[in-house]
């Protein structure tokens, strides 16, 4: 139903400005990365310029480790991922399909810890972390970071597994397939949408991660998000331009994904969030 | 097959093994650490409850509770507003609905660290655009170095542009499965835009509404970054929520007994905000399970 001329130029209106509102920010920060020093604090912002990859080159001198951090982000992203579908996959599984009190017990104990705040295993963690000598790794923000999303991604795929019907893994059991048969052959397929949801807010979790890379990095596994806040933070005061251009280059992909990835976002909170 | 076999527990040990080990046992042991006096190059001692009688004494733990109670209201029913509103304006008509959901969702994507980044650089003194366009209009300027309020309001406001996509898409869902019926109904009995929403809408959305209530409640709480990369939680400790009253007792001072105290006071209040939801989602799984 379409409404009155008048009704549709003010929902128009205010549909324009709530996208000024989450948009605009980012959009000022990644075309100001490609501004000329003494032009990005022009007021009010020109949005037409020639652009100038001179803080990228900056950056590319002063931060040289950047680079590095990105990957380090990168391969951080992709194990916590991995792994959280992986567990999440093989619970969600039996939590879908069976029922006994320990199961039970277990799927609430997955929402009780969903309700605690993530910065109190730090300080038990701390310790622990330097004694078995894993401070600073890729592999300790992968466990963590899969972690805390386990359980979302668990609820998720149980709730996308309980919608195959169980005749199909009937039908393959009795033309002689084993359990490991029919979750490759009959699960893993058409679940793919769920593993899809489940993915995406480790995937988004783990790229932009602060808090937990502060405390458990110092150089090696450094991620990129923490090295933003350092070229923030230097005494000299900030370099703006730099910053930008570092900003752009690792919330441009995520952006991208999480526009593209948009339908499978409310999947998932649907399936992990509302249902409980 | 249908039986429950020793393979299916082996199936979901993974994910339990990874949330004992790196959450429940910490979590838990937390209390324990709470009741010691623990830093570097000391063996802990313990201490009893000196812990909690130095935070409960300790003016910066009140400041940092009572910064903490009304950052995370202001942002959760904040939020709600917005999200609200968004929800309906998108669940009615408006052109391009696919390319304004895209945007509305992409705060989501950033990370805090950037989130900063953008505000601060709009806020800048004197330059940044707000800064600049607030005292052109002879308005005064957002000092958020130098004034605790404004510091605490621009955190708020931030952590409103971050997490807005979540109670969004949560209400818009809900709105989605109002039955098209029920609003046509009331619309013939006469009913205008706001008795619609009042009487159907929020009526049938009062449930989505509770739940992105309290997951905002429970996830605002952990307010760290948007303080520390905007104030450290100055001046002189004005500024700090618990996050940040924990990280710096325990990764500055090296006081982990007493951030050990903080911590399990933020657990026990989340654990006590969720008690209802809990409660609730443990009888329906009996339920369930039997």
């Amino acid at each position: 139903m379409r409404p009155r001329p008048a009704a549709r130029a003010a929902r128009a209106l205010l549909a324009a400005l709530a996208v000024a509102w989450s948009a605009f920010p980012i959009l000022l920060v990644a075309l100001s990365s490609f501004k000329e020093g003494h032009r990005i604090f022009e007021t009010p912002p020109s949005f037409v310029f020639v652009p100038t990859l001179e803080h990228y080159e900056r950056l590319w001198e002063k931060w040289p480790d950047f680079f590095a951090n990105m990957a380090n982000s990168l391969a951080v992203t992709f194990g916590a991922t991995l792994l959280t579908v992986a567990t999440a996959t093989l619970g969600g599984y039996v939590h879908a399909r069976f029922r006994s009190r320990l199961l039970t017990g277990a799927a609430f104990a997955m929402i009780v810890v969903r309700m605690l705040p993530p910065i109190v295993v730090t300080l038990p963690l701390f310790p622990v972390v330097n004694w078995l000598r894993i401070h600073d790794t890729h592999l300790l923000l992968v466990g963590i970071y899969a972690t805390f999303f386990v359980s979302l991604s668990t609820w998720i795929m149980k709730a996308f597994i309980e919608r195959i019907p169980r005749e199909l893994e009937e039908a393959a059991f009795v033309d002689g397939a084993g359990l490991r048969q029919i979750l490759r052959r009959v699960i893993l397929p058409l679940s793919a949408n769920g593993i899809f949801a489940a993915s995406v807010f480790v995937l988004v979790y783990s790229w932009n991660e602060y808090f937990f890379a502060l405390i458990f990095t110092t150089r090696a596994a450094k991620t990129a998000p923490l090295v933003i806040s350092e070229i923030l933070s230097t005494v000299e005061g900030v370099d703006w331009g730099l910053l930008f251009a570092a900003a752009t280059l690792q919330l441009l992909p995520i952006v991208v994904f999480v526009m593209a990835a948009q339908r499978y976002v409310v999947a998932g909170l649907a399936a992990g969030s509302v249902k409980g | 097959m249908h039986r429950l076999r020793p393979v299916h527990y082996l199936m979901i040990a993974p994910a339990q093994l990874m949330l004992a080990a790196v959450i429940i046992l910490p979590a838990a042991s937390l209390l324990w650490l709470s009741l010691e006096r623990f830093t570097y190059g000391r063996s802990p001692e313990f201490v009893g409850l000196a812990n909690y009688a130095y935070i409960l004494a300790d003016r910066a733990f009140w400041r940092a509770t009572l910064n903490t109670f009304l950052v995370v209201n202001v942002v959760v029913y904040g939020e709600l507003l917005l999200g609200l509103g968004m929800a309906l304006l998108v669940a009615g008509w408006i052109p391009c609905r696919r390319l304004v959901v895209s945007a509305l969702l992409a705060p989501y994507a950033i990370t805090e660290v950037s989130a900063v980044v953008m505000w601060r650089y709009m806020l800048e003194p004197d330059i940044g655009m707000i800064n600049y366009a607030l005292s052109a209009l002879g308005l005064g300027q957002i000092d958020y170095g130098g004034d605790p309020t404004a510091a605490l309001g621009v955190a708020a406001v931030m952590a409103i542009w971050m997490h807005a996509p979540f109670t969004f898409l949560i209400l818009y869902a809900a709105l989605l499965t109002v039955p098209n019926e029920l609003v046509e109904a009331a619309r013939v009995d006469g009913a205008g835009a706001w008795q619609v929403f009042r009487h159907v809408k929020f009526r049938l959305i009062v449930p989505a509404i509770l739940i992105a209530l309290l997951f905002r409640y429970i996830t605002a709480m952990r307010l760290f970054a948007e303080i520390w990369l905007l104030t450290e939680g100055g001046p002189a400790r004005m500024t700090e929520v618990l996050a940040v009253y924990l990280y710096r007792h325990a990764f500055k001072y090296h006081d982990f007994g007493v951030a050990a105290a903080t911590g399990f006071a933020m657990l026990v209040l989340s654990l006590a905000i969720a008690m209802p939801y809990l409660v609730q989602m443990y009888r329906r799984m009996l339920r369930d399970a039997a």
